[in-house]
């Protein structure tokens, strides 16, 4: 049986993990992204030249690792990275194009213009081998990631490391969790629980 | 379970079907010429498809040929793939699709427009997105048991076969059409020349000289299915995936590790899935893009994997260049071809072996050569290294 | 022309997005790559070329002189220098 065991929710002015949420005065992403990056003392100067997608994987990953810290006991390739959204890298896409097209195409922006990058940036801090898998659609497709995770989990991978992560100037909507089997404690792996969280 | 291959379709700067494709790589033809890019103020070795996109639309049917060039790629392939196939409502049938640039082609056009206070066509913007390149395909082929794109750079066609074999076997799908596509784009090519690796000359993989890539467009389709899906289409078995597997490098967002973790570890696994033994490969077709960084990490990695014994292998790249999400699907497609026509396709332009492993490609078209499995692998930007077997069905 | 190095350790650090650093944490001579100096990787030393260009008119076409070039503050304030 597989069980969510944590959960992460990134929304334009809030941060909660495991339903334990916390408000900012601004919607502004990238401001409230760094203020937790300094409140939790991350320590971790590569985040600054992420772009804006990579760093709301990253925080909400980190802290997601803090309030789960049995992830560290699985081997370094036994947890999957399986990852979605619907608008790609469009934030760093634009950025990139206008650096271009101003005869300065700049290389760190060229960088995330993949949205898989943001699986490298986790893999490289954790040190985690595993598969990894970044998937195009329109909706946070529930069942459509269930699915994955099982394939994943039926293969060589333990443990899965989910999320579904689209960031624009106007809109904000992060989801990440986690994925254990034979737990004694977590939300079974259902479509409807998965939904339900998503949309607390 | 096994996995059959059992339509191919490819267009890329080689050809524009199978069988033109087969003959350029026969008579060691590139694709790759000297292009001019008045935009970029420059001109660089790419090789484009040959058809423009009214010809693309017009072979494929399509009624509009505005839509992004990726889609009219992948439709060609696509068709091609498909053949004669039909939908069936008792063969649970899918698409999957790898693409890194999407709709870019038409959202620089845009772009170029709207940075200049120019009166710019929204329009174009419709077809930037990933997803939208494949559920135009699908719309033609009537697919609609399940349509997903995947976007893992380089090596997103190959995770798209090796993602398509799992749902066949996990029963969730019993045929599938799966594959990538990118079109050339000012964006990628300035992109890649922003980070010093784009070759001015054409591309010399593996080599000592080495000194960048040259960028290519193209698409390819496989259609996998199961023996139980064969058995109702009666479709010709081309060739079987065999094995698969796929690994984090986890060491930078776009250089590959000195050690090739995530490489061999891609290897092995594939090899390890295919209840194959190393001496089981026959031949490798490499990722080898021609930069410094990948050729060297590939090599090591062959290395780790077959110690001394390391199979004839070489990189297609300096024929179709380097057609990012394409590449696995097309050089999946070549591995396929070499299986049933036992033949080795070279690695172009190599003068001298990269000092520090010594290694030496295959250089000429090897012929009567006997080959049961096939390893392919792409290493894509993030780290994402996938490994697929290939092998001959008898 | 000669560089304020003040100036260019603030233009690094707000093109190369070094924020946990201020122009006081970079003396002159300090190593900028590597896991003795301040850190930066290979993609910064990209932009670095870029930085040139855009704020000095100086072009580097063969990233091999990168590494003499980009040794330190000083290194690459001495060739804006010598080539602009």
């Amino acid at each position: 049986m597989n069980y969510i065991t944590t959960y992460c929710r990134i929304t334009s002015n809030s941060i909660s993990v495991n339903d334990c949420k916390t408000e900012s005065n601004t919607t502004d992403l990238s401001s409230n992204l760094l203020e937790v990056y300094k409140n939790e003392a991350l320590k971790y100067p590569k985040f600054h030249k992420m772009d804006l997608l990579a760093k709301a994987a990253f925080v909400g990953s980190e802290l997601i690792l803090k309030e789960n810290t049995a992830l560290g006991n699985y081997k370094d390739d036994e947890i999957a990275l399986l990852f979605s959204n619907s608008e790609s890298s469009e934030h760093s896409d634009s950025k990139f194009e206008t650096s271009y097209k101003n005869n300065n195409p700049s290389p760190s922006q060229f960088v995330y213009t993949l949205p898989n990058i943001l699986l490298g940036e986790i893999a490289i801090k954790n040190k985690w081998f595993g598969e990894n898998i970044f998937l195009v659609s329109p909706t946070f497709d529930a069942g459509e990631i269930k699915q994955q995770i099982e394939l994943m989990l039926m293969n060589s991978s333990k443990a899965c490391f989910c999320g579904w992560v689209n960031v624009s100037d106007s809109n904000v909507d992060v989801f990440l969790f986690t994925i254990e089997q034979n737990q004694t404690e977590g939300i079974e792996l259902t479509e409807i629980n998965l939904i339900t969280l998503y949309n607390k | 379970m096994k996995i059959y291959i059992t339509g191919t379709g490819i267009v890329s700067g080689i050809g524009n079907s199978i069988n033109e494709t087969y003959n350029a790589l026969l008579t060691e033809k590139t694709g790759l010429t000297q292009k001019e890019y008045p935009n970029l103020n420059r001109s660089f070795y790419t090789a484009s498809v040959s058809l423009s996109n009214s010809q693309l639309a017009k072979s494929c049917n399509c009624k509009n040929e505005k839509i992004s060039r990726s889609s009219l790629l992948g439709l060609k392939a696509a068709i091609e793939c498909w053949g004669e196939n039909q939908i069936h409502p008792n063969i649970k049938t899918g698409i999957i699709s790898g693409t890194s640039v999407g709709g870019m082609d038409r959202s620089e056009i845009f772009y170029r427009s709207h940075l200049a206070n120019e009166p710019a066509n929204f329009n174009d913007l419709m077809f930037h997105d990933s997803g939208s390149v494949i559920e135009k395909v699908a719309d033609h082929l009537n697919i609609t048991d399940y349509i997903n794109t995947i976007s893992t750079a380089c090596s997103s066609s190959s995770n798209a076969i090796m993602h398509g074999a799992r749902l066949i076997k996990a029963g969730k799908l019993d045929r599938v059409l799966v594959g990538g596509v990118d079109a050339l784009s000012e964006f990628t090519i300035s992109g890649f020349k922003s980070l010093m690796i784009y070759n001015d000359e054409l591309i010399t993989p593996f080599d000592k000289d080495r000194n960048g890539l040259n960028l290519g467009e193209g698409a390819g389709f496989l259609l996998l299915e199961s023996e139980a899906s064969i058995a109702k289409t009666g479709n010709k078995i081309l060739a079987e995936v065999s094995g698969y597997h796929n690994s984090s490098d986890a060491h930078h967002q776009t250089a590959t590790s000195p050690t090739a973790i995530g490489a061999t570890l891609a290897l092995n696994g594939a090899i390890k899935n295919a209840n194959l033994k190393i001496e089981d490969i026959d031949y490798i077709n490499s990722h080898g893009t021609g930069t410094g960084n990948n050729d060297l990490t590939e090599s090591v990695a062959y290395t780790n994997v077959f110690k001394e014994n390391i199979p004839p292998f070489s990189s297609t790249k300096a024929y179709t260049g380097h057609t990012l999400a394409a590449s696995g699907a097309i050089e999946a497609i070549f591995c396929i071809l070499s299986l049933n026509n036992n033949v080795i396709f070279p690695n172009l332009n190599h003068k001298n072996s990269i000092p520090e492993t010594n290694l030496t490609p295959v250089t000429t078209v090897t012929k009567d050569v006997n080959l049961t499995h096939i390893l392919t692998n792409a290493l894509g930007f993030g780290g994402n290294c996938t490994a697929l077997i290939i092998s001959k069905v008898k | 022309m000669l560089v304020n190095r003040e100036e260019l350790k603030k233009q690094i650090i707000e093109e190369l997005n070094l924020e946990e650093l201020t122009a006081t944490d970079i003396a002159d001579d300090a190593l900028l790559f590597g896991d003795d100096g301040i850190g930066l990787d290979s993609i910064d030393a990209l932009e670095l070329i870029v930085l040139l260009e855009k704020f000095y008119g100086v072009e580097l076409t063969n990233p091999e002189e990168g590494k003499e070039v980009f040794e330190s503050i000083s290194t690459m304030a001495n060739y804006i220098e010598k080539n602009s």
